[in-house]
């Protein structure tokens, strides 16, 4: 019985939480694709832990604590270039190969118990000693409100709806399926809505080189068609993971599989999923609604889509003569908010692909600021810094679930952000 | 003796028929999302892979929080999967054949539905946790909402019988089906009913921006409970609305079981579908369709309802 218990779930999907550090999101996310494994949203949820790509010292403690909260029996996989001590007992596997081989040999261990569960990496212990009052605690001195050592505590909150409401200070991130890995958020919740915000940290390595074509195209002419199959690309994957914050994770994993190979012919296959994604009713019923002033702000902020759906015009690729000689015009969206940016995202993938399949042997003939698939890019000016500027302002006010799709329109890139400022990203966090 | 016999047949039938329909949505869900995804559907990977799953959950180990409400995170998944046994317990099978039949079965229901807000509350805010506690608030505005949309479309389908017992409501379906008889009363459920099982486009409280909401701190056996109690309360509903509006047991050539698990099959066909085609509501959006428009079209159906009766 116990064994047959242990080989169907030796069986069973490996479930995977992943830490995605710099330079590995996009391989995480194609992990997703992966047979037999199942990427997770909480630790709580995970058999084996994933660790890929650099990570600063500074989120070594985030990382240990992610580790301590997934149940026994648990192993990791340390995903990077070289071997390193984050998580002691990890197997390694190289970035650039694949990991789900490893993955699920080490799930198929533990469920048959050949390999013995990961100990703690952290004491488990209290951060202070508890001195609330009664078996659940709050009320006692020095145990109301804030975080007292480390614990949210509910405070009192000035009326809304005239309802005395408590008051939530709660931290979200470094590693939170909700936010870009790197980005930590200090929030206030009063019932349902962020009446604080601040960002508390954001990067993942200080040297953060990225591959990504659009920061080579700064410093040197690039194949048109190679840089809009990328944009294509890159707004694909951006869907995807839209589509799966939203709940809709059959079309995300194909989203996702177009994303992954898009080529100049897929053009109608895009289409077909931005009508299909339409009649998922997405617009209607999911998504924020425009509202005046953030529409304002990200119209003069340069975010690309996020810009160019409230009918803004602003495009670098308009200033470059190699564009021009293709026939390019911006598309523009109308009225700003989270749906219109989803649609022209999905509109622009469509048009960079028709745009790749004539650009030929054409190069871009700009170089020190292009526009990448977040908006305008140039050394030491990156769009998801300036989105990470608005991002308070912009959420602010909104209830939970709007905050959370509202983030995710901005696309923020720390790896983007990290190359073009490198330095700057971790003076910031200190 | 027999009374006994007869209560742990009872027991064994409703247990019998919620595993089943479990597996059913399971099977239901993966081919939908197949069809959504284009991906190919490998029905023997998915035949097992419940059970995988199960046995990888009874392997791994159930993780703690701190200063949890123990005590209430252990009921939470019990409370729920009970009140979907409460309601499947009344699923009239055939002529003189159901489990249980309160004179007011009706009632019975529909109290169980309204405490599905209780075992969704408790299980997330018994974690001590920021996001389960916040998937509790949220299935607080979202049960408030559809309580009396469900009773009133419920109510529509008692007015024909002239009874509250649910063997009454299916029998008085013999001439005309609920689902021809009162058009809007259906489609009122099953939205009701995919907000009662956190299932889809209202699966508000267990959300992925809420990386789980209310079960975002559940690992091993608790969460595998927790998950069976969702698809049980599920299945309970689409087992009771197949009652309450498809005629139950009624149907030529085919014995009365059969059309019982063929119309409820059918309804969790509908859901299965309606999780990958349908995005999840916004919260307000919800709140606000629930009260502005599901409460008088289901007032509307009960009017026409009443009318059939003059």
């Amino acid at each position: 019985m116990t064994s047959l218990i242990a080989r169907l779930a030796a069986g069973s999907d490996a479930r995977v939480f992943a830490i995605a550090g710099a330079g590995s999101r996009a391989a995480v996310q194609d992990l997703r694709l992966a047979d037999g494994v199942e990427l997770v949203d909480s630790p709580r949820a995970a058999d084996v832990l994933l660790v890929a790509g650099a990570l600063d010292p500074r989120h070594h403690d985030a990382v240990r604590r992610v580790h301590d909260a997934l149940p026994h029996p648990r192993a990791s996989v340390r995903w990077a270039g070289s071997r390193d001590v984050l998580v002691p007992g990890a197997a390694h596997v190289a970035l650039g190969t694949d990991p789900s081989s490893a993955i699920r040999a080490a799930h198929q261990a533990l469920m048959h118990g050949t390999m013995p569960t990961e100990p703690p990496l952290l004491p488990d212990e209290d951060p202070a000693p508890w001195r609330g009052v009664g078996p659940y605690g709050q009320g006692g001195s020095g145990m109301t409100g804030g975080t007292p050592y480390g614990r949210p505590m509910a405070e009192l909150a000035p009326d809304r709806d005239g309802l005395r409401l408590d008051l939530l200070p709660t931290r979200l991130g470094p590693f939170s399926s909700l936010l870009p890995h790197g980005l930590e958020l200090d929030l206030r919740v009063s019932g349902d809505i962020l009446v604080g915000v601040e960002v508390a940290a954001t990067g993942l390595a200080a040297s953060a080189t990225s591959a990504s074509l659009f920061i080579r195209a700064l410093t040197e002419p690039v194949s048109i068609a190679e840089l809009e199959i990328g944009r294509a690309r890159d707004h694909l994957r951006w869907t995807a993971d839209a589509l799966r914050l939203q709940g809709l994770r059959a079309l995300s994993l194909r989203a996702l599989r177009l994303g992954l190979h898009a080529a100049p012919g897929d053009h109608r296959a895009v289409e077909r999923l931005a009508a299909d994604i339409a009649r998922t009713g997405i617009y209607r019923w999911s998504l924020p609604a425009a509202d005046g002033a953030r529409t304002e702000l990200l119209a003069g902020a340069r975010l690309g889509p996020s810009t160019r759906a409230s009918g803004v015009g602003e495009d670098e690729r308009q200033a470059d003569p190699a564009y021009r000689s293709l026939g390019f015009a911006p598309l523009l969206g109308a009225g700003g908010g989270a749906a219109a940016a989803w649609r022209l995202r999905l509109a622009e993938a469509v048009r960079s692909l028709e745009l790749a399949g004539r650009g030929g042997d054409t190069r871009s003939a700009v170089t020190g600021a292009v526009e990448s698939p977040r908006g305008r890019l140039a050394l030491g000016d990156a769009p998801s810094g300036r989105a990470l500027g608005l991002l308070p302002t912009l959420i602010e006010g909104m209830e939970w679930g709007d905050a959370m799709a509202t983030i995710a329109a901005l696309d923020i890139d720390l790896d983007e952000l990290g190359a073009v400022t490198a330095g700057t990203s971790a003076e910031a966090a200190a | 003796m027999s009374v006994a016999l007869d209560a742990a047949l009872g027991v064994a039938a409703v247990g019998g028929m919620l595993a089943v329909g479990s597996l059913a949505l399971a099977f239901a869900d993966e081919a939908a999302a197949a069809a959504v995804a284009g991906a190919p559907l490998r029905p023997r990977r998915l035949l097992v892979a419940p059970f995988r799953r199960a046995a990888s959950a009874l392997l791994t180990a159930t993780t703690t929080t701190e200063r949890p409400d123990g005590g209430g995170r252990a009921l939470a998944p019990a409370l729920l999967a009970g009140l979907a046994a409460l309601a499947m317990s009344m699923l009239p099978l055939a002529p003189g054949v159901v489990p249980a039949d309160p004179s007011t079965g009706f009632v019975v229901f529909s109290a169980a539905v309204a405490f599905v807000m209780i075992a969704v509350f408790l299980h997330g805010w018994s974690p001590n946790s920021t996001l389960p506690l916040h998937g509790a608030y949220r299935f607080g505005a979202v049960a408030l909402s559809f309580q009396i949309p469900f009773l009133l479309a419920m109510l529509a389908t008692a007015l024909p019988a002239q009874s509250l017992s649910l063997v009454r409501i299916v029998e008085a379906q013999a001439p005309l089906w609920n689902v021809i008889r009162e058009p809007l009363g259906l489609p009122i459920y099953l939205i009701v009913g995919l907000a009662v099982g956190l299932w889809g486009p209202l699966n508000l409280p267990d959300a992925d921006d809420l990386a789980g909401g209310t079960s975002a701190e559940d690992s091993g056996l608790a969460r595998w409970l927790w998950e069976a109690a969702r698809t049980s309360m599920l299945v309970a509903v689409a087992a009771l609305g197949s009652a309450a509006f498809l005629g139950g047991y009624l149907g030529p050539l085919l014995p009365g079981p059969v059309w019982v698990a063929l119309k409820t099959a059918l309804l969790l066909a509908v859901m299965a579908v309606a999780r990958h085609a349908l995005a999840r509501a916004r919260i307000e959006r919800f709140v606000e369709v629930a009260w502005v428009l599901l409460v008088p079209l289901a007032l509307l159906n009960v009017f026409v309802s009443g009318a059939f009766l003059l």
